[in-house]
């Protein structure tokens, strides 16, 4: 038996003790040290780094690490297995996904805008804007040796009366009756009842003590397979008490969908799957909403989540595996059976989770509320909503008809599968400019003017390709063709070019792109416009059609929609049309938490979404190789991109 | 009702790229038609067959391929030969022993080779290098360098070399050069692309959109080429103009039907006759899916598919 120590930057070390042979990523995930992992530790993303302090381990150097970084004790940990007592250094970068998560979602004023106007309009599109919970007041006569019913039968019987209900059913939440005889007796009977009210049934969530600050909360999450977000919001007046996101604790079993089902199988998996989501994500959110708001555990009636077909599945503990296999079949695409003590989350012990219901093995719950943000259900005219997140899903229609496909961009745009790349936290490139002449970035980082950049987020990945492309650093395929001081060969002769050097970063290394993450990113733009041509094709459409596309989605909000356009991400259509409108997810899950006839439109909409399955259209594939060139092989799909290469 | 004709003629046309120089240049492409469609209009360059001489070839060469060279010392012997055969417009030099992780030829001594061979014979020459990047770049660069003014061919630049390959045979040097992508109308026109953003100009550009022995995933090669012609010719897509040519000898002549000994195998008879049974057919198809010209190793297929076009045009 080895002991290995897990160190951090800032924190307590983890010890763990080992078998000679044993895997360190292996180690490092029984350990719940956070180690960053996309690729599920095939050694292919080369993000599990991790320093050799002391002691030893059996590790080949790849492609990753370069001869230096090697000598100087760098590692990656999914081909590090134990031989020895070791000192392991996780850096921060590698557990900056969990730690350090910008709010990415109405962070900003300008957020908060975007989402404020996305509520307004799923609002004037006639939906109204009301749910079942209302606070009933009630002063109960107080018990006496005469009258000696229990406190139970006594709040029962005033609720009938004061609602009108009949003869209709009454349930009184657990937790409601644990607290009762406490609420009763704290201000002389008068109590204040949190309703849920149906036709013939009503269900007491909570018993409230007359003076007592009473808020009917509820908990909107948006679950993607990257980010995690969160709103605590008052169900009455719809105010948003407090708001958090995170990373997705799953993460380290995987950065895409596929990884996680198939580590789900494995022995043991879907607990550890669950528990990752549930007790490493949501508690900590659920914790930091209720304190940031001052509301109890108990004090929280409904959870309302948006999340893709994967993710509610691993949410609810379900098998997901037939969903990676064809024919692809997910276990439901909608139901309203799952409460939140199912999943071990201990609030209110009648709330519900509702899932926003799913479209199809890879459009789900996240987009079905997306499209309901959007507003595209409710036009004449053409529109196209754009989900770019670790899957790009596209859905196309008007108030007449919806179409849906999903095209697996890989985790590009939320800097997965790009060596620098990271998510739209503090530190992050989100824009990106360069100059034609000395070759020299301008570089925008969130967290502000004096935050020293660490990585590239997706946004300012577009930005870079686009400008190295303007400025002839790299040809139509991302390949190098010109030289300067920012720009550098490894030793396998893959160039990159620079975008921040060391001691201008706050990061172990420069911030650099290479020519493998161009390569990766010109894929993922290349599956989502190619998903756009197939799909708008197989209605005999071409993009001039489209009348808005509104774009949602991690990437940053700052995405340069001309920059997008011009490596041939989004069609070549006037920039007017696009519409940024942030986190359509979380926005759809904050309408079906307020209001039932949201809850209620989502449904029907997925019913009439049609599902298109790309992965088996034979032109998937053709027209993909083409989209894989800046802009396009075709360059007649981008006349105002072509023109401007002209001069 | 009697048959009436309804040519089918395009408004575009393939780029005609002439190769070699005096009386024996040839060129290819011009046509307007389909492949062979030469009843629609008439094909005023007929598809060109030329003989490949592989610098390694006679080792593995079968028995009357072997005497149809017999007596010859070098490169420039086999040219020779080789020019003499009816059919043949051009030759085909292929610098198979460079390969560095083979006999590792130097690039000075090809070039040696192919300018003892260009004295010898005054066909027009295209340089097949040996698919090593690094290797062929040098290659093509040095061979385009020592043949200057004799319009050669380089067979090929890649996505990778297209670079330095274009640059120096293309630019430099003035020479054709060959666009090799690997069968898919998609990659071949990004590569056209980038070749003429370097600087190339079209009509030096002769595309190999990539070859597999027939029954080897042939199907695929067929509708690229026919893909690649439909937009040429109906699309008017000039990206997709150039001219192919296809070596066809060093795809068909590795496959086990033209290399396993009759004694593995008594029940497919002759291994000559499957090899040269193996070439002829991959170039008829090819021919008649849409390459302007054909690189073929045996006499004896050489006879054959120059009798078939000579016969249909």
């Amino acid at each position: 038996m080895f002991t290995i120590r897990f160190c951090f930057e800032n924190g307590d070390p983890v010890e763990a003790s080992a078998q000679e042979g044993d895997n360190l990523l292996e180690i490092a995930r029984r350990h719940n040290v956070a180690i960053d992992a996309p690729c599920s530790g095939n050694a292919s993303c080369g993000k599990c780094r991790v320093q050799l302090l002391k002691g030893q381990l059996k590790s080949e150097r790849t492609r990753h690490i370069t001869r230096a970084e090697y000598g100087a004790g760098w590692r990656l940990a999914c081909v590090s297995t134990v031989c020895a007592d070791a000192d392991v250094l996780v850096p921060d970068i590698a557990s900056a996904y969990r730690s350090r998560m910008k709010i990415a979602d109405l962070g900003s004023g300008e957020e908060v805008a975007i989402f404020e106007q996305v509520v307004q309009n799923i609002k004037d599109a006639g939906i109204e804007w009301k749910n079942n919970f209302t606070l009933l007041n009630l002063e109960l006569t107080e018990p006496t040796l005469d009258d000696t019913m229990p406190d139970n039968e006594r709040l029962l019987r005033a609720v009938r009366i004061a609602t009108g209900i009949g003869t209709g059913h009454i349930q009184m939440a657990f937790s409601a009756l644990k607290k009762l005889p406490d609420s009763l007796r704290a201000a002389n009977f008068k109590v204040q009842c949190v309703l849920e009210r149906f036709k013939e049934e009503l269900i007491i969530h909570d018993v409230i003590p007359a003076g007592e600050r009473a808020t009917i909360a509820g908990m909107a999450v948006d679950i993607g397979t990257t980010t995690v977000s969160a709103l605590m919001v008052d169900m009455e007046t719809g105010k948003i008490l407090a708001k958090a996101s995170t990373g997705n604790g799953q993460i380290r079993y995987g950065a895409d969908v596929i990884n996680r089902i198939i580590e789900s199988t494995k022995t043991g998996g879907r607990a550890r799957l669950q528990n990752a989501i549930v007790e490493e994500t949501l508690f900590p959110l659920l914790e930091g909403l209720c304190h940031e708001a001052r509301i109890p555990y108990d004090g929280v009636y409904r959870i309302c989540v948006a999340s893709n077909t994967t993710m509610n599945h691993l949410l609810v503990g379900v098998n997901s595996d037939p969903i990676r296999m064809e024919p692809y079949i997910p276990a439901f695409f909608e139901t309203r059976s799952v409460k939140a003590i199912d999943l071990g989350i201990e609030i209110s012990s009648d709330a519900k989770v509702i899932l926003a219901p799913n479209v199809g093995s890879y459009v789900g719950g996240d987009i079905t509320a997306g499209t309901l943000a959007s507003g595209i259900w409710n036009r004449p005219e053409f529109s196209l909503f754009i989900d770019l997140g670790t899957n790009g899903e596209l859905v196309f229609g008007n108030e007449d008809f919806l179409m849906t496909c999903a095209c697996s961009a890989g985790p590009a745009f939320e800097g997965g599968d790009i060596s620098c790349g990271m998510r739209a936290t503090d530190g992050a490139i989100e824009a990106c400019k360069i100059d034609p002449e000395t070759l020299e970035p301008e570089l925008t980082v969130v967290g502000g003017p004096n935050e020293r950049p660490v990585g590239i987020c997706g946004s300012g990945i577009i930005d870079a390709i686009c400008q190295m492309f303007l400025c002839g650093i790299i040809n139509a395929k991302g390949a190098f063709v010109k030289e300067c001081r920012r720009i550098r060969r490894d030793e396998h002769g893959v160039a990159s070019y620079v975008l921040a050097f060391r001691d201008e970063a706050g990061s172990v290394r420069d911030v650099e792109i290479n020519e493998v993450d161009i390569d990766n990113f010109i894929r993922a733009k290349a599956a989502i416009f190619s998903g756009i041509h197939i799909m708008l094709a197989s209605l005999d459409f071409d993009v001039s059609v489209i009348e808005n596309v509104y774009v949602a989605g991690g990437i940053g909000s700052g995405i340069n929609m001309k920059n997008a356009v011009t490596i041939g991400m989004l069609p070549d259509i006037p920039l007017e049309k696009y519409h940024y409108i942030g986190n359509s997810s979380l926005c759809g899950a904050y309408a079906m938490l307020l209001s039932d006839a949201a809850a209620k439109k989502v449904v029907d909409l997925s019913k009439n979404m049609t599902y298109m399955e790309l992965s088996t259209n034979p032109a998937y594939m053709d027209e993909f190789v083409a989209a894989c060139f800046l802009p396009h092989t075709n360059e007649m799909l981008f006349p105002s991109v072509t023109e401007e290469l002209k001069h | 009702m009697p048959f009436k004709n309804k040519p089918q003629t395009f408004s575009a046309a393939i780029k005609p790229v002439e190769l070699g120089t005096g009386d024996k240049a040839i060129t290819i492409g011009g046509e307007n038609v389909l492949p062979l469609y030469s009843f629609d209009a008439p094909i005023e360059n007929a598809p060109k067959v030329g003989v490949e001489i592989s610098d390694t070839m006679l080792e593995t060469a079968p028995a009357r391929l072997k005497e149809f060279y017999a007596g010859c010392e070098t490169m420039a012997d086999m040219a020779k030969k080789a020019a003499e055969l009816p059919g043949v417009s051009f030759i085909c030099l292929h610098f198979e022993s460079a390969d560095p992780n083979g006999a590792d030829t130097s690039a000075d001594d090809c070039v040696a080779a192919a300018k003892a061979v260009s004295e010898a014979v005054d066909l027009p020459l295209v340089i097949m290098g040996c698919k090593n990047n690094e290797k062929d770049s040098e290659l093509f660069n040095k061979v385009s360098d020592a043949l200057q003014g004799k319009n050669i061919l380089v067979l090929a630049a890649k996505e990778e070399t297209y670079k330095a390959v274009g640059a120096s045979a293309g630019l430099a040097f003035n020479q054709k050069v060959g666009a090799e992508s690997s069968v898919d109308i998609n990659l071949a026109k990004q590569l056209n692309v980038l070749m003429t953003q370097l600087g190339v100009k079209q009509d030096s550009i002769v595309m190999n959109v990539g070859n597999a022995a027939a029954g080897y995933g042939f199907e695929y090669v067929v509708s690229t080429m026919e893909r690649v012609r439909l937009a040429a010719l109906g699309q008017n897509d000039t990206t997709l103009q150039m001219p192919i040519m296809t070596p066809v000898a060093a795809e068909t002549w590795g496959v086990k039907e033209a290399i396993a000994s009759e004694a593995d195998m008594p029940e497919w008879g002759d291994v000559e006759e499957r090899g040269v049974d193996m070439e002829v057919v991959t170039a008829t198809a090819v021919l008649a899916a849409g390459s302007d010209a054909v690189i073929l190793r045996h006499p004896e297929s050489i006879a054959t598919v120059s009798k078939l076009i000579s016969e249909l045009m």
